[in-house]
């Protein structure tokens, strides 16, 4: 299997790989970083682009940074450095818990965060933590750079808020508060490795040991990443007994469209949904409360 | 006899250090100039006629050489002047990804761009996918034209298959391309007498061979005009007739060179050889195909999908007294199937007094079937080994006990009359129970486990073999033979010819020549190789060993039997210093007018009794109860092997035939939609089992020397991927109290199957 | 276009077209047929090389995204005629069978110990989920790679084998 023929560029800079966007958009045109979404589709011949614009070269949008307002991660961030890295371990080990959990170690060697969120596979495990840490996304386009958040990235099947000419250059996560804890519990796809459910549980409790915030992001279920709405409204303020938590998660799969597929039945995935989510949910509180 | 010295221990592969530094060429690292590499245009429907194939668009593409059709290859007709098998399709494609065109190009990607420029014109036809569908009254057909069926390959792998079933004709339904019917006693008497009876229906999902290298041949004219092919393939000689049929070639033009095997696994007898070998011909330039990893899931020749209902019972005291069986086993659409081996072993692992088994081969638009390591076993031993486990329940009896008190042993007759022969399946069953696992799985279930176990038998495959064993100049041993070595036969035949020679088996050379130049062997496949080829090596080294003894005791005026080698010279047993080298007797037999012959061993065997191979698994599992993901957290495989050659090779098969044992369970299935599409193509779709899969495996060798083979050794490569599906499945049960009848067992049917559980206990517990 | 790739130790400056992968670049362009193709979508492993010392699959990586990194293949882990510790491990341990997946899994294990240089079950593992093999069912596999860890941290070196 190889790709369609195409036009290969290598980007010095941000504003250079702009330009390049801009000039071949109407002939068709992607961004390559670790190229571990891309280049699968594009052997498939799922995706034929004219042009290939390569971003990994470009100096400093690899890195992770860590601030009083939490975590600057650079779009070329690798999974292995978010798995390994003890910044990130110690101000968002829910990043680190899904990066582990992503592939295998030769594609966390390779793949990026970046490269990640902007193909929005609707079965990756990062938007589902982003969504649970109220990440913003840090995207730079022909005027200038500007923030999305993460609620209002994903928006559809491999399909973001992006602006064809926009890339990402980095993601923020925000530090998180005293008293949370945090998630990620997976159902793996047991031939790719991806997601047939994910879901992220950030939980911060009050000094009564009640939910005083809580945020919980899917991943798998539906054609995009999204929040349990639902369920976060069922235990925020709420003292979290295994009933109360049970009973909120069996509403984390409200508001999802469910796919139905060779890999999960709609059914299945509900249950899924529910049943990992009271998980992280659980497993996010005994977090916090130990913290 | 001396204590062995080369036989018996655990030798490293002689062959490894090539394969661990890169140096091993497999069939797709040779260059040849002039080389045109080959991808395959596919059937877009699994059920069309092809009305046209347009090449205009894709012979313009930079790179693309040819495209070539039915039409355009050199067929032979067949002996009786019908026309030969075209490998591509002529007019009727009858499964999604059925080779079409050709398209021959100076370089993979160009091949592939060329691919996606042909474009073929189909009428498509209705495609029938369910065997209950294609057998219903009035079905319409899966191919318009039908051809001859042959059993030629599946008689390869076991000895039962070469035999006809004795089946009388009955009216078959739409579809079927072959029945079967075992009979013996009064199975209605039988289970009226009986106390239990358990009734199950089983279904197992297509599966493919996973071999990691995907099927590849290169073909190519000589410059003097034979055609040599070289190939992945475990049958070199079944390969050259099959190609020389084809292109209509004298078996003696055509050259098979047996490639290093990128895993076979029965995957590999011959696929596209006769295709590559053609197009080469056609085009008059080497041709090399390596199928995708999707052309090989949608065109080779994965195990087929079953549906057994199976029905056994027995008295209270542990006897069983009948078993009935109804199986229905894919066929494909080009037929073929090993039913008649699921059978056999189905109703052959325990003691039957009456018996009917049913059996109907059902063509489907999938593509061919063809024979995974065990062909047959592990869909029938699914049945078999399910529902004694769940009658041993039934009957309030252990497993184990139930199983010991039934098993078969030598004489005790198969369900086509034929009788064991010398078996261990009985001394495998102790050695497992024996076993601390099995002692102790009050232990596990206490940690939330669930233990399960599983018999599983092989009869064994036998084919005649020769070898010999040349003495070269340096004083070394080559022993030539036709065999290809798939996991280390060669380096187990080094230690038996080291073994006659006293030498170390890194003294011996095995190579496995060419058609051209080899000694006959059949196919490496239905645990057979060491079986019959060893015994021929045997003789050839000891042929190969009287002939030096004999240059040596004229050389050294002593009597032969007076003599003996030791460290590569041969000696006269109790005087010291009087001796001849090996190099020199080389020297002497290999010079210009020399009196001696050069050495020349050769052995050959041709053993009619196939040994067969019993082994009984221990499955111990934990379940997520939401998930309903199984892990298998410990195995234990106990096998009869007869005697270990080399026991690390041996324990090796072993460890293999489980992971894929545990894939059957588990992982692995190929799934098509209604139209007739694989939805399970490529391998993020179609899960291979991963080293997180699969627990670390102990296992158990069990010694019943069988009467032929070479020291007592028996064939061990296919019984460790047979009882798998069957263990983990009853292990399941232990845990859980629910019974899968349905392989593989995903996540999401066991979860479904825990949550109706749940739902019922909840209803009958508010009742 | 011209890519500079520099393959064990060596730079090869060739002319390729942009779409060509590492693998194919290594195996056809150059001529290093040790790294394997077996499922052409990332799943199997067999294609692994390091690049910069890390473990990557090959058919995953355009050979243009490969200029100026370090690419390693299996045939330049240890100098001619000799074993690096690891392949000596994996033969020793009985870790190869068909030899397919062989070479990746060498080198999966060289990037494994580098940075866990005495891993357990568990950790072998997890780091070989990336590399499939049919024939050995993983067990002779994590015992070579157990086995290798201990030659490795005794300072083993490459060892010469008799070729035959």
């Amino acid at each position: 299997m190889n790709p369609s023929p195409f036009t290969y560029h290598r980007a010095g800079s941000v504003g250079e790989a702009i330009d390049l966007l801009r000039e071949h958009e109407d002939a068709g045109v992607k961004l390559i970083a670790g190229g571990h979404s891309l280049l699968p589709v594009m052997k498939l011949r799922l995706a034929e682009p004219a042009h290939l614009i390569d971003i990994g070269g470009i100096a400093g949008l690899a890195g992770i940074s860590a601030g009083t307002d939490g975590l600057t991660i650079g779009a070329l961030t690798t999974h292995r450095a978010l798995e390994t890295d003890p910044a990130v371990a110690r101000h968002a080990p829910l990043l680190a818990e899904m990066a582990a959990k992503v592939g295998d170690r030769q594609v966390r060697a390779r793949g990026t965060i970046g490269g990640t969120v902007a193909h929005a596979d609707p079965t990756a495990d990062y938007p589902a933590g982003l969504l649970a840490l109220g990440a913003e996304m840090v995207v730079q386009g022909p005027d200038g750079e500007r923030t999305i958040p993460v609620a209002e990235f994903f928006v559809g099947f491999l399909t973001t808020a992006l602006s064809p000419d926009e890339v990402v250059t980095a993601v923020r996560v925000p530090a998180l508060p005293s008293l949370t804890g945090t998630s990620y519990q997976k159902l793996a796809n047991q031939a790719s490795g991806y997601a047939v459910v994910g879901v992220a549980a950030v939980v911060t409790l009050d000094a009564a040991g009640a939910c005083a915030d809580i945020r919980i992001g899917v991943t798998g279920a539906g054609d995009h990443a999204t929040r349990a709405a639902a369920a976060e409204d069922a235990l925020r303020g709420q003292s979290l007994t295994d009933e109360v938590i049970k009973a909120a998660t069996d509403r984390a799969d409200e508001g999802i469209d469910l796919l139905d597929d060779i890999h999960a039945s709609a059914d299945y995935r509900r249950r899924m949904v529910r049943g990992l989510a009271r998980r992280a949910v659980l497993a996010a509180v005994e977090r916090a409360g130990a913290k | 006899m001396s204590a062995p010295v080369a036989i018996g221990t655990r030798t490293k592969r002689l062959d490894a250090p090539q394969k661990l530094n890169g140096q091993e060429r497999f069939t797709a690292d040779l260059k040849l100039p002039g080389l045109l590499h080959a991808r395959v245009v596919g059937s877009a429907y699994a059920h069309a006629m092809v009305k046209g194939v347009i090449k205009d668009a894709a012979l313009a593409i930079p790179g693309v050489v040819a495209v070539l059709t039915a039409a355009d290859l050199p067929i032979a007709p067949k002996a009786d002047g019908t026309p030969g098998e075209n490998p591509l399709v002529e007019d009727e494609a009858v499964f999604s990804g059925q080779p079409i065109a050709l398209v021959l190009a100076t370089s993979d990607a160009a091949a592939e761009d060329g691919v996606g420029a042909v474009e073929v014109d189909y009428d498509p036809l209705p495609a029938l996918m369910r065997m209950s569908e294609a057998m219903a009254e009035g079905a319409p057909m899966v191919r318009l034209k039908t051809s001859e069926v042959s059993d030629e390959e599946a008689s390869m792998h076991n000895a039962d298959a070469a035999q006809d079933s004795g089946e009388e004709r009955e009216t078959l339904p739409p579809n079927v391309s072959n029945s079967i019917h075992f009979s013996r006693g009064d199975v209605a008497a039988g289970f009226a007498a009986s106390d239990a009876v358990v009734e199950l229906s089983f279904t197992s999902q297509e599966v493919h061979q996973g071999y990691l290298e995907t099927q590849v041949a290169m073909a190519t004219v000589e410059p003097l005009g034979d055609l040599r092919v070289y190939t992945s393939t475990q049958a070199a000689f079944y390969c050259r007739t099959r190609v020389a049929e084809t292109v209509g070639v004298p078996l003696h033009r055509v050259d098979v060179v047996p490639m290093p095997v990128g895993g076979g696994f029965g995957g590999k007898f011959v696929l596209i050889e006769p295709l590559v070998a053609a197009a080469a011909v056609a085009v008059g330039r080497p041709v090399l195909l390596q199928f995708n990893r999707m052309e090989d899931f949608l065109a080779a020749n994965p195990a087929p999908g079953c549906e057994i209902t199976l029905k056994v019972g027995a008295t209270k005291d542990g006897t069983i007294t009948a078993l009935e069986s109804r199986m229905t086993f894919e066929s494909g659409a080009l037929g073929g199937s090993p039913l008649q081996i699921a059978a056999i072993l189905m109703g052959g692992y325990y003691r039957f007094p009456n018996l009917e088994i049913r059996g109907y081969e059902v063509l489907t638009n999938r593509s061919k079937m063809g024979a995974y390591r065990a062909p047959g076993a592990q869909q029938g031993t699914l049945a078999i080994e399910s529902v004694i486990d769940e009658l041993a329940r039934e009957l309030g009896m252990d497993p184990m006990a139930f199983r010991l008190q039934n098993c078969v042993v030598e004489g005790d007759a198969r369900p086509n009359g034929n009788a064991w022969p010398r078996i261990g399946l009985r001394q495998t069953l102790e050695a497992l129970e024996a076993h601390p696992a099995w002692q102790g799985r009050e232990e596990a279930r206490a940690k939330g486990r669930g233990v399960g176990i599983a018999v599983g038998g092989w009869p064994g495959g036998v084919e005649p073999a020769t070898a010999v064993c040349r003495l070269d100049a340096d004083g070394k041993m080559t022993v030539v033979l036709g065999s290809v070595d798939l996991n280390g036969t060669n380096t187990t035949f080094s230690q038996i010819a080291a073994e006659t020679f006293g030498l170390g088996a890194e003294d011996i050379t095995v190579k496995t020549a060419s058609t051209d130049s080899a000694p006959y062997a059949g196919g490496t496949g239905g645990s057979k190789v060491t079986y019959t080829v060893g015994p021929a090596v045997q003789k050839a080294a000891e042929d190969a060993r009287q002939q030096i003894l004999s240059i040596a005791a004229e050389h050294l005026e002593a009597a032969a039997e007076d003599l003996e080698i030791i460290d590569g010279a041969i000696r006269v047993k109790g005087v010291p210093g009087v001796s001849v080298s090996l190099r020199e007797i080389a020297s002497m037999s290999m010079t210009v007018g020399s009196r001696f012959e050069p050495v020349y061993g050769k052995g050959s065997s041709a053993i009619t009794e196939s040994a067969p191979g019993f082994a009984v698994h221990l499955a111990e599992v934990e379940v997520d109860e939401l998930t309903g993901e199984t892990k298998v957290v410990r195995y234990v495989a106990a096998q009869d092997v007869g005697y270990a050659i080399n026991p690390a090779s041996v324990e090796g098969q072993i460890h293999g035939g489980v992971a894929q044992g545990i894939g059957w369970a588990l992982y692995e299935g190929m799934h098509y939609d209604d139209s007739g599409q694989l939805l399970t193509a490529t391998l993020m779709d179609y899960a291979l089992p991963k080293a997180e899969y699969v627990p670390p495996i102990e296992t158990i060798l069990v010694h019943v020397p069988s009467e032929h083979g070479p020291y007592g050794a028996k064939g061990v490569g296919e019984p460790p991927s047979i009882p798998g599906a069957a263990a983990v499945a009853n292990a399941i049960r232990d845990l859980t109290g629910l019974r899968m009848t349905d392989i593989p067992i995903r996540p999401e049917r066991l979860a479904a199957a825990l949550d109706a559980a749940e739902t019922a206990r909840t209803a009958s517990a508010a009742d | 276009m011209t890519v500079d790739v520099p393959v064990n130790g060596t730079s090869r400056r060739e002319e390729i077209e942009p779409r060509m992968l590492l693998v194919h670049f290594l195996r056809e362009q150059i001529g290093l047929t040790g790294t394997h193709i077996g499922c052409q979508t990332g799943q199997c492993g067999a294609c692994t090389v390091l690049i910069d010392g890390e473990a990557v699959k090959s058919c995953m990586v355009l050979a243009a995204q490969a200029e100026g990194h370090e690419v390693t293949t299996i045939e330049g882990l240890a100098p001619a005629g000799t074993l690096h510790p690891v392949q000596q491990a994996f033969w020793e341990e009985h870790g190869a069978q068909c030899g397919y997946c062989t070479p990746a899994m060498v080198l999966s294990t060289v990037a494994l110990l580098a940075d866990d240089p005495d891993p357990d079950e568990h950790a072998i593992r997890h780091a070989l989920d990336g590399n499939i093999c049919r024939c050995t069912g993983y067990h002779n596999i994590v015992l070579s790679v157990r086995a290798a860890a201990q030659k490795v941290a005794a300072g083993a070196v490459p060892e010469p084998f008799l070729q035959r």
